[in-house]
């Protein structure tokens, strides 16, 4: 059962996102048609909110991860900055694909380059894709380890900036749907099954974090062992 | 007594995934040689990349005069007194001529000495105009040789000097050479570090390094050799802002590289922008009339790549004064694309939009070569897709736009 912790875990998250989605669009009520511009499309939410918060853990995870690196020298924080960069990427575009699909509906772009939220996110999004995809073309070693430390530290500056941005400058995207005072109350049903989505994503990028810790902690052990085998 | 010019304190330096030195304490003072020659692999020239403040530390300090110029915290300083250092991967660019580097090595090290006798000295004189990339070899390692060695002798004060294989594919007769001038360092008071697999160089080193500290060599044959009057003046050119100058007027790789960006962009809007519906009292003009300017600036800073080139970024990185840039040429292209672009849609200039598109080029080229400085301590820092990052310029780019359009300035 160890050995298939995150593999159990991640299937967990599977369903639960299933199942978020089986409701999100057979069960969830309708919003007011005077409302939105495209009320349908506003069903793409129980995704997208709960794909951005999972992202926010993971980029969590990322900066903790770094910091443990960078200060500490600790492996296992370079396995979280490894597991946060690739739950953050997954999760990232899930948050960015589907705003656009929604943005496409609601606002007749996908993307606004002065909105604040939108680019912030997007940015993390990329940085994501840069500590992942650089990680892969670089031997493993210090420099490496200290170079996207340093990028995951720096990057964790948006994730505040990111949060706060539909607070303060507010141009097209969305308040916050929770905490946000009463613009952004949600009725019963849908806080129920936006809940579902926010821990079913939880789930999600907990198995996914676990798994990527569990590989990159054997790509260690065999790069060890090469090391061993080349001394000898 | 003697004075202690280079000081390794606690130092442990990780490489890759090993750690190469832990806890090293060393001390080289004036008028020592210390010789580097255990096999492969034992960090030699980890240890002179380190005593050059190249290589972070885990531990330790750094000491360069009795100053702190590295520190295990990242605290680093530019030392009082400049170094010369040879690198193994010869440090230096194709596409400088021989004598510039040298001059560049001479003046770091904050005078002019005349270097014709040098390159004379080391059959290079009919090669001083020549650029470094149609050298062989072995003459590149003589030119990086000699940038190693010259700061030692400017001016009277000793100076440390890191010598990393600096006799590698030199042929007997220079490899003489270079003893002799080794020795005449040593008397004038400077301290060298040398790594070298040479045996040239067993007798004159007064030290050598046990893998722990450096002992009493006991091959060190005491040689007396001439000491030459050299003069040095001062000069006071900032070399690193001079080779940037030169190298983009040689190659014009600014032109090349943002100027093609920048040029193509401007034909694109040309080609399907509408001249005629263009209102300059809108948002969407001030960002037309500036894209040109942007998108060369997004390119980079193109003597980043060249600098790669046998390991020149780390040399100039080692020395503390400055990193070639293409700042002025920026400026300059930014200016022009925002003039023409300006021109491709209006009859009119205006002048504080052109000084904007200048500024906005330098600025995002500053930026994203501070992204690809940040990526160059990593292994295959080409491969490390630092253009993924430069998204993070767009919205300030969106702001500036606004503000161009708020400030009435079209």
């Amino acid at each position: 059962m160890t050995k298939r912790l995150a593999e159990t875990i991640l299937l967990l998250g599977f369903i639960g996102i299933a199942t978020t989605l089986g409701l999100a669009l057979l069960k969830a009520p309708s919003v007011s048609i005077n409302a939105f511009e495209s009320p349908e499309a506003q069903r793409i939410f129980y995704w997208h909110v709960p794909a951005a918060w999972a992202a926010f853990i993971a980029f969590g995870f990322l900066f903790v991860g770094s910091a443990l690196w960078f200060f500490k020298r600790s492996n296992l924080g370079w396995r979280m900055h490894v597991a946060g960069a690739e739950a953050g990427l997954a999760t990232g575009l899930m948050t960015v694909w589907s705003g656009m699909v929604w943005g496409s509906a609601e606002w007749g772009v996908p993307w606004d380059w002065t909105d604040v939220r939108l680019n912030t996110f997007g940015l993390l999004t990329f940085l994501a894709m840069f500590l992942v995809l650089g990680r892969q073309s670089q031997p493993d070693g210090v420099e490496t380890r200290d170079t996207f430390s340093t990028f995951g530290l720096f990057g964790f500056v948006l994730v505040p900036v990111t949060y706060v941005a539909t607070r303060l400058w507010q141009i097209r995207h969305p308040g916050p749907v929770i905490g946000g005072g009463d613009s952004g109350s949600l009725n019963g049903e849908m806080a129920l099954i936006l809940l579902l989505g926010a821990i079913s994503f939880t789930v999600f990028i907990a198995g996914h974090m676990l798994m990527s810790m569990r590989i990159t902690s054997l790509e260690q052990r065999l790069e060890s062992i090469q090391e061993a085998m080349d001394k000898v | 007594m003697s004075e202690v010019l280079l000081s390794l304190n606690g130092v442990s330096i990780r490489r890759g995934s090993s750690l190469v030195f832990k806890d090293l304490n060393v001390e080289l003072k004036t008028g020592q040689l210390v010789l580097l020659n255990d096999r492969n692999g034992t960090g030699k020239s980890t240890m002179l990349e380190a005593a050059a403040g190249l290589l972070p530390l885990e531990k330790g300090e750094i000491f360069h005069h009795g100053e702190l110029i590295l520190d295990a915290s990242g605290r680093s300083k530019r030392p009082s007194t400049a170094f010369g250092l040879t690198l193994q991967s010869d440090g230096c660019v194709g596409s400088q001529r021989v004598e510039e580097h040298i001059l560049n090595a001479v003046d770091l090290a904050g005078g002019r000495i005349d270097i014709d006798a040098w390159l004379e000295r080391y059959n290079l004189a009919h090669r001083r105009h020549d650029l470094i990339a149609h050298l062989s070899g072995g003459q590149r390692r003589k030119v990086a040789m000699l940038a190693g060695i010259l700061p030692g002798f400017v001016g009277d004060k000793p100076r440390i000097l890191l010598l990393d294989e600096p006799a590698a594919g030199l042929d007997e007769t220079s490899r003489t050479l270079l003893v002799e001038d080794l020795l005449e360092l040593k008397q004038r008071g400077n301290a060298l570090l040398l790594a070298s697999h040479q045996t040239d160089f067993s007798n004159c080193a007064t030290h050598v390094f046990n893998g722990l500290e450096f002992m009493q060599n006991d091959a060190n044959v005491e040689m007396s050799g001439t000491q030459r009057d050299i003069k040095a003046t001062t000069h006071r050119t900032k070399p690193s802002f001079r080779t940037g100058v030169l190298l983009n007027q040689r190659t014009l790789s600014t032109l090349a590289s943002n100027g093609i960006a920048g040029f193509l962009t401007l034909g694109i809007l040309l080609a399907l922008v509408d001249a005629s519906a263009i209102d300059s009292s809108v948002i969407q003009a001030s960002g037309l009339f500036l894209s040109a300017a942007f998108a060369a600036g997004l390119v980079g800073d193109t003597m980043v790549p060249m600098l790669h080139e046998h390991g020149a970024l780390d040399w100039w990185k080692a020395h503390r004064q400055g990193i070639p840039h293409s700042y002025i040429h920026a400026l300059v292209l930014g200016s022009t694309l925002t003039a023409l672009t300006q021109l491709g849609f209006d009859e009119q200039v205006s002048w504080p939009l052109v000084a904007i598109g200048g500024l906005l080029t330098a600025t995002t080229m500053a930026i994203v070569r501070t992204i690809d400085l940040a990526t160059s301590r990593l292994a295959r820092p080409r491969a490390a897709f630092t253009r993924i990052l430069t998204p993070v310029l767009i919205l300030p780019f969106a702001l500036l736009v606004q503000w161009v359009t708020d400030s009435n300035l079209l």
